[in-house]
């Protein structure tokens, strides 16, 4: 992991041209889609094979509280998968009795405040961007999780992969009965 | 000391014949018998409150709900841990709006009326508004419990002073709870942090399917079990080697074939892991209770704490009214478990039993659904059926409590209710049974105990 750039700024950050800007942000929306759809093969492949994905779970704590909630990594988090966990938990969706998915859930994720910077490494580049994502499910099942990212995506080809992803979800008690959803 | 709710003496042995083996849904939706089971038994039971882990040292604290009271739980300077309403005597205002932390005082953000981590009154903002006689600050501190009560690491904590002790209130579960709590020298910690959702259904759906019931594993979570494991569904159950056992409503349904729930978290190196202590846990706790960890197994104690043996999550279903709870997650590893095995549980029981695990993400949504469909009159009037492996009790040479053979049975489920109905009904502790009589005698530690027959 020490090989691919930091999610945190480890120089003052440059701002990418707008191309790379156009491409990246249209990368996000593209993943946005295939989440929307269930398209889980195609969104799989967006992730890099060294991928570092992790929610943290963020207790609520005064502000004197020095506590690294958000990359002490031995610490309790929605997610903290490698990209083989996370294609483990993706083959749930795969065996037909994914009961809770049947009838399915409709999602939608909006991406927006999309920020590129350049990072040390030239072929990569770090995304910050604001995620809403909605589900509603059989009648009046609704939840809203909204929260921030922090991403490295990775320049293969003409084409980007994930390397890095930091989702900070803002709810201190997830108002949802599961997180069947990747944002 | 008693808090009665006025007016209301129902017979609640009409909701349920646990000899027959029905129970009657609205314990289950009504707000009338949720309110009164704030009073008759999260007021009056011992209630899980902490890991005494997650606050090592002076002035740690941390908060969280008696029933729908709000507390703190704090370490004292002298070592010791104090429980007290998160309440200001003044107005009321919650005067600690954290999780978890460190402190010298809780301060009242209202009138600033400060308290130590005792909850004694220390002083407040414009001290001298009070003239000498309006105040009497021994008697204002934060509300401390009745009693605390330590066993083997978790801290419960009871509003009852009429309340037998832990031990007595734990009871022969014990030697169960020692087979998670004791099974390697230096005992257990919750790792960092608390995970919370909230799921629309009554608290007790989440109690009892810990309780007792392996039966759901191989169908709802099939999904999931393949998912952790290339593919293979849930073993299949050794109905001849696998047992309910129920002492005062707790519950441990087990099989015996050791490798079960470490099979389900999916992390070999955590099943290699305890293989290695196994030898161990053997001499420290004797074979039966070396045999039955690790296995397909599920936990509660009484009230409504639940645990995995082997899957290492720990939790806790908190009330919110008669159709919603809050669950409280946490991971619980042996301390003197290597780091990496530690993070290899953390990992194995977020991909699990975290809100986004390949396990949990199937349950709520029936939990939720057995609640909501009460809200029909004439639906809530329906029985539901609680008579799976009604005839299979049986008297074990080791095993302590109420047993019955198999594993999936509704046994430990009617324990459960049973001792629900018991604290229903009765006014005072002293009056009700013992279910069952305890069979380990009046020991002090029931690490060394092998089992029944040693007696």
């Amino acid at each position: 992991m020490t090989d691919t750039a930091t999610l945190e700024r480890t120089c003052e950050g440059t701002t990418a041209s707008l191309e790379l800007t156009h491409a990246l942000t249209q990368t996000l929306y593209r993943e946005a889609r295939l989440l929307d759809d269930e398209h889980y093969k195609a969104w799989a492949s967006m992730l890099a094979e060294d991928l570092h994905y992790h929610m943290p779970g963020i207790e609520t704590r005064y502000r004197r509280d020095k506590t690294e909630q958000v990359t002490d990594l031995t610490r309790m988090a929605y997610y903290n998968d490698s990209k083989p966990e996370i294609l483990k938990r993706l083959s749930r969706l795969e065996t037909g009795t994914a009961w809770s998915e049947d009838p399915a859930t409709r999602y939608t994720h909006i991406i927006t405040n999309v920020e590129v910077e350049l990072t040390e490494k030239a072929d990569e580049f770090r995304v910050y961007s604001n995620f809403y994502a909605y589900r509603n499910r059989n009648e009046r099942d609704e939840d809203s999780l909204i929260g921030n990212r922090i991403d490295i995506w990775r320049q293969v080809g003409n084409s980007f992969q994930l390397v890095k992803r930091r989702a900070i979800l803002k709810h201190n008690v997830m108002l949802s009965k599961n997180l069947n959803i990747y944002v | 000391m008693r808090f009665e709710r006025i007016g209301r003496e129902p017979d609640y042995s009409r909701y349920m014949d646990l000899k027959e083996g029905w129970l009657d849904r609205r314990i289950f939706s009504d707000a009338d018998i949720y309110e009164e089971e704030l009073y008759r038994i999260f007021a009056r039971s011992w209630l899980f409150v902490a890991h005494e882990s997650q606050i090592p040292n002076s002035g740690d604290f941390l908060t969280t709900h008696m029933g729908e009271d709000a507390v703190i739980v704090a370490r004292q300077p002298d070592g010791s841990i104090r429980v007290m309403l998160n309440s200001c005597p003044h107005r009321g205002n919650k005067v600690c709006f954290a999780d978890a932390g460190n402190t010298r005082r809780f301060v009242c953000n209202y009138h600033g009326w400060a308290f130590d981590t005792a909850g004694d009154l220390k002083g407040m903002h414009e001290e001298y508004c009070y003239d000498a006689g309006d105040i009497d600050f021994k008697n204002h501190g934060l509300k401390n419990v009745a009693k605390v009560g330590n066993y083997k690491g978790l801290v419960f904590a009871t509003f009852n002073s009429d309340a037998p002790s832990l031990e007595a209130w734990l009871g022969d579960f014990r030697w169960y709870l020692d087979m998670i709590l004791d099974n390697e020298e230096g005992g257990t910690e919750f790792i960092g942090g608390c995970i919370k959702s909230v799921i629309s259904a009554n608290w007790k759906f989440g109690v009892e399917n810990f309780i007792g019931d392996a039966y759901h594993a191989g169908w709802t979570h099939d999904s999931g079990t393949r998912s952790m494991n290339n593919g293979q569904p849930v073993p299949p159950i050794d109905m001849d080697n696998s047992y309910h056992a129920s002492v005062n409503g707790h519950g441990w349904e087990f099989g015996t074939e050791g490798v079960g729930d470490l099979f389900l978290l999916g992390r070999p190196k955590v099943m290699d892991y305890y293989n290695k202590i196994r030898p161990k846990m053997a001499e420290r706790l004797g074979e039966m209770r070396s045999k039955i960890f690790g296995s397909v197994a599920s936990a509660s104690i009484f009230p409504n704490v639940s645990f995995l043996p082997g899957i290492s999550t720990f939790r806790q279903w908190q009330p919110k009214g008669p159709m919603q709870f809050e669950l409280k997650t946490w991971v619980i590893v042996n301390k003197n478990m290597p780091d990496d095995i530690k993070e290899e549980v953390t990992k194995g029981v977020m991909q699990t039993f975290g809100p986004g695990g390949t396990f949990e993400m199937d349950d709520g949504e029936n939990w939720e659904n057995c609640t909501t469909v009460n809200r029909g009159v004439v639906t809530r009037h329906e029985r539901l059926h609680y008579r799976c492996g009604i005839g299979r009790q049986i008297e074990h040479d080791t095993l302590p409590g109420i047993v019955y053979r198999g594993q999936y049975n509704d046994a430990n489920q009617r324990g459960f209710y049973q001792r629900w109905l018991d604290m229903m009904t009765h006014d005072e502790f002293g009056k009700m049974p013992a279910r069952p009589e305890p069979q380990l005698g009046n020991v002090g530690e029931t690490r060394d105990l092998p089992g029944l027959f040693a007696l």
